[in-house]
């Protein structure tokens, strides 16, 4: 535990409300910023279907859509809050109601000024029917005080760190009323040359190729952004990143672009950079689910005893070439709030795994005990490896397994809408906030057919529902850790899905890319202090 | 009969780069029966660190891949994999092909321009394409890899049946059968194809070769049965490996490549021993 306590978020947001810009980090020491060029950047995955998705979509859309829209507050690598276009969000003595004081003088991409309606609008027609969902189920009302406040109302007491979270994280981006309002916001096609406040504008979208954005010149922040032209371009595979790293043609990339074995190579040239910073708010994890439908495995011993049939040493080491660690409970390990050591633990043991499961009442007849169906999701390359790895482990203690790795959608298909499988190989990336990200593998209305990375294991158990509802209204921060700490437990000890490795993910950029990854997600950030020293 | 085969033995050796390529699949042949006794485990199984290069080791004579998996007996198992789905392929190819094109050329008429359009349906698909397809749609098993791989390959086999058996409907024997009062299908299938075959013989063994290609793309691009080993899988799982440890890609790249020109020599081959107007040359 790092020292966190609600004091610190007040005298974060309050300070900083008085700097319009962002406090200074390390790496500006290198120099002052220098203005103009080009940047081109992309990420270890593919085009969005659209440039911006409202209801989520996915890291693809996302990474797209944070250089024109912002939101309210971003989350520093300390994890403190920053304002962005909220001057302060402060919660009343109940916490059942938040005031929201607005940044004057920003204006959309189109000229005109944002103001509390607008926010209003995201809050109650695109914030809680669409990104967010259940998550701000309990918001009542929101109330435009004057053009710049808005009050937020709630029918439970909402945390300060979580709803925080919310407004700093994938769902809180900020749309403009005056070209969403009437119109059906998932559909607009708008979407494709979004309008925004942040630092950058559409200029052009090449299918296939790449998107063009200008450097927005009434950005609110003066000076900003550096970059006179930034470019997001997509490559179909790790390889040709790395060519086009070695080329030129490519200057920072992040969410492991390029083969990990190429991350030395290119790094030992000292033109580039490797930083593992900026992930700490989409915090991945590669993970095994059990599903429960199936008698065999909805026998927590036979999870458990699974679980110690794998060495994920292995996986870390040899799948992700060391840029991975064995998880420990449901949290990931970078996150310094609520990460517990206090959880079981699934140490690599082979006869313990066949001790526990000739206890759980399958002992090996005619040489294998059952039958499994193992898919492994191939969405990413590591998995396939996995997937053989599993099978391998599995087979160790005499199980017969089925191994399939479909494509992205048959995988999708499978997993979270026909519950098709006996154990699964998924992965997902979770904020530091665990509601809803991580608790919507475990609670019972995490069960949501056809809803994609929640709980498709069809696990129900009423003190992890109770559990994670009590966290969910817990406004004392202190006694809300301590609640996490008792989910995770509950969560590992359980097992119905369990991350085997935490990843590490890895930005590789030219070193005269700077001021690069210095959020907690930076991927989701607007680049606007990023720049080039050329 | 036996001097008919020595006739078509040296007929055969006289082609000498056929000679090289039947050597060349009879080692893969007995590389694939022998498999089991030389590498008794899981081929899959992980034995040893990762990206050991070849002939570093001599537990491990081609090395190890990316996750410490043997490549010798992924290679030996893998020609089981490579030549069953070839030889398969090849089958349900012939197969489909000689039906389609008997039937069409002995019949005529509308049947003719039926199957004749339904054929030209098939190769307007690109093949890797449909193969691709079938694949994803049923699923990927090893029998389904197969299935699909035959049913992309028959066209060529059918306009080439169809195109003999249209040379040889009209000839005297035939008509001399027919007025006997032989059945169509036995004139077909017992007079007329054993003439027509020696050249679709030749087609169906570089069939097989075209077959090892497509399974290798197919298991390349990660559709395979993950469940058995092939060298398309190994290239594949070793593409993002290719700046630092290309010899994962380089060995069983060079194994395709070795079988597909080996099944292209003896298709050469058989075609100069089955040709009748080479015959005497």
């Amino acid at each position: 535990m790092s020292g966190f306590s609600r004091r610190d978020f007040l005298m974060t947001t309050a300070g900083a409300a008085l700097a319009s810009g962002f406090a200074g980090s390390s790496k500006a020491a290198t120099g002052a910023p220098k203005r103009g060029g080009t940047l081109v950047g992309t990420w270890g995955g593919f085009e969005p279907q659209s440039l911006f998705v409202p209801a989520g979509g996915g890291s693809s859309p996302y990474f797209t859509s944070t250089k024109v829209f912002e939101r309210l507050i971003r989350l520093t690598a300390d994890l403190k809050f920053e304002p962005v276009l909220a001057l302060g969000i402060e919660p009343a003595e109940d916490f059942r109601s938040y005031t929201i004081k607005l940044r004057p003088n920003v204006t959309w991409h189109d000229g005109k000024p944002l103001t509390s309606d607008d926010l209003v609008f995201n809050a109650i027609q695109y914030w809680k029917p669409i990104s967010a969902g259940v998550t701000l189920d309990a918001l009542q009302t929101a109330e435009a005080v004057d053009p710049l406040t808005v009050v937020l109302k709630f029918k439970v007491p909402v945390p300060e760190f979580f709803l925080k979270s919310v407004l700093a994280g994938k769902a809180g981006l900020v749309i403009p009323k005056h070209i969403y309002d009437g119109s059906n916001i998932i559909t607009n096609p708008i979407n494709n040359t979004p309008i925004g406040t942040g630092p950058f504008k559409v200029k052009e979208w090449v299918r296939g190729s790449h998107v063009e954005y200008a450097r927005n010149d009434t950005y609110w922040n003066a000076g900003k952004p550096y970059l006179d032209k930034l470019v997001i371009r997509w490559w179909r595979d790790p390889a040709s990143r790395s060519a086009a790293f070695e080329a030129g043609q490519l200057d920072i990339g992040t969410f492991n672009p390029i083969p990990a074995p190429d991350i030395a190579r290119l790094t030992a040239t000292k033109k580039f950079v490797a930083e593992t910073k900026g992930y700490s708010n989409s915090a991945w994890i590669t993970s095994v689910e059990f599903n429960q439908r199936r008698e065999i495995f909805k026998k927590r011993e036979v999870r458990q005893a699974l679980l110690h049939a794998i060495d994920r040493s292995f996986i870390a080491d040899t799948v992700f070439f060391g840029r991975a660690r064995p998880s420990l409970g449901a949290l990931h390990f970078s996150n310094s709030i609520f990460f517990t050591k206090d959880v079981q633990d699934y140490p690599f043991d082979v006869k313990k795994a066949a001790a526990l499961l000739d206890a759980a009442g399958y002992p090996v007849k005619a040489g294998s005990r059952f039958k499994m169906s193992l898919v492994s999701a191939g969405w990413f390359e590591e998995n396939v490896k996995i997937g053989q790895y599993l099978k391998q482990a599995f087979e160790d203690v005499d199980i017969t397994v089925d191994l399939a790795i479909p494509d992205r959608a048959t995988s999708l298909k499978r997993i979270y809408t026909d519950y098709d499988y006996d154990v699964a190989v998924s992965n997902n990336s979770a904020s530091i906030e665990p509601i809803p990200q991580t608790t919507q593998y475990y609670t019972t209305d995490g069960i949501v057919k056809g809803a994609a990375f929640r709980n498709a294991t069809g696990y129900s158990n009423p003190k992890m529902d109770e559990t994670v509802s009590k966290m969910a209204i817990e406004t004392d921060e202190k006694k809300r850790v301590s609640l996490v700490h008792e989910f995770d437990k509950l969560a590992a000890s359980d097992a119905p899905v369990l991350p085997m490795v935490d990843l590490e993910p890895v930005t590789i950029a030219r070193s005269d890319v700077r001021d690069h990854s210095l959020t907690a997600d930076f991927m989701g950030e607007s680049w606007a202090e990023v720049w080039l020293d050329r | 009969m036996l001097t008919l085969f020595f006739d078509f033995a040296r007929r055969f050796a006289r082609n000498r780069a056929a000679l090289v390529g039947l050597f060349l699949v009879l080692v893969v042949v007995g590389v694939a029966i022998a498999a089991p006794w030389w590498f008794p485990r899981n081929p899959l199984r992980i034995v040893g660190r990762p990206e050991i290069w070849p002939f570093m080791s001599p537990r491990y004579p081609l090395g190890t891949d990316s996750l410490g998996r043997d490549i010798a007996a992924m290679i030996a198992h893998g020609a089981r994999t490579t030549l069953l789905i070839g030889l398969c392929a090849s089958l349900t190819a012939t197969i489909i092909g000689i039906t389609v094109g008997a039937t069409a050329a002995y019949v005529g008429g509308w049947v003719d321009e039926l199957l004749m359009r339904l054929t030209e349906l098939f190769q307007t698909i690109p093949n890797l394409i449909f193969v691709l397809t079938i694949v994803s749609i049923l699923g990927q098993k090893i029998e389904y890899v197969t299935i699909a791989v035959g049913v992309v390959t028959w066209t060529p086999i059918a306009r080439l049946t169809r195109a003999e058996f249209m040379s040889l409907r009209d000839r005297e024997f035939v008509q001399a059968c027919r007025a006997m009062g032989m059945g169509s299908l036995w004139i077909m299938f017992g007079e007329i194809l054993p003439n027509a075959l020696p050249p679709v013989i030749v087609l169906s063994s570089l069939v097989v070769a075209g077959a090892v290609l497509f399974e290798s793309a197919v298991a390349f691009l990660g559709l395979g049965d993950p469940n058995v080993t092939s060298w398309g899988q190994l290239i594949g799982d070793g593409r993002t490996l290719i700046r630092s440890s290309w010899y994962i890609c380089a060995v069983p790249g060079l194994a395709i490549m070795l079988t597909v020109l080996a099944l292209n020599l003896v298709g050469d081959g058989l075609n100069d021993a089955l040709n009748p107007k080479l015959r005497d040359r």
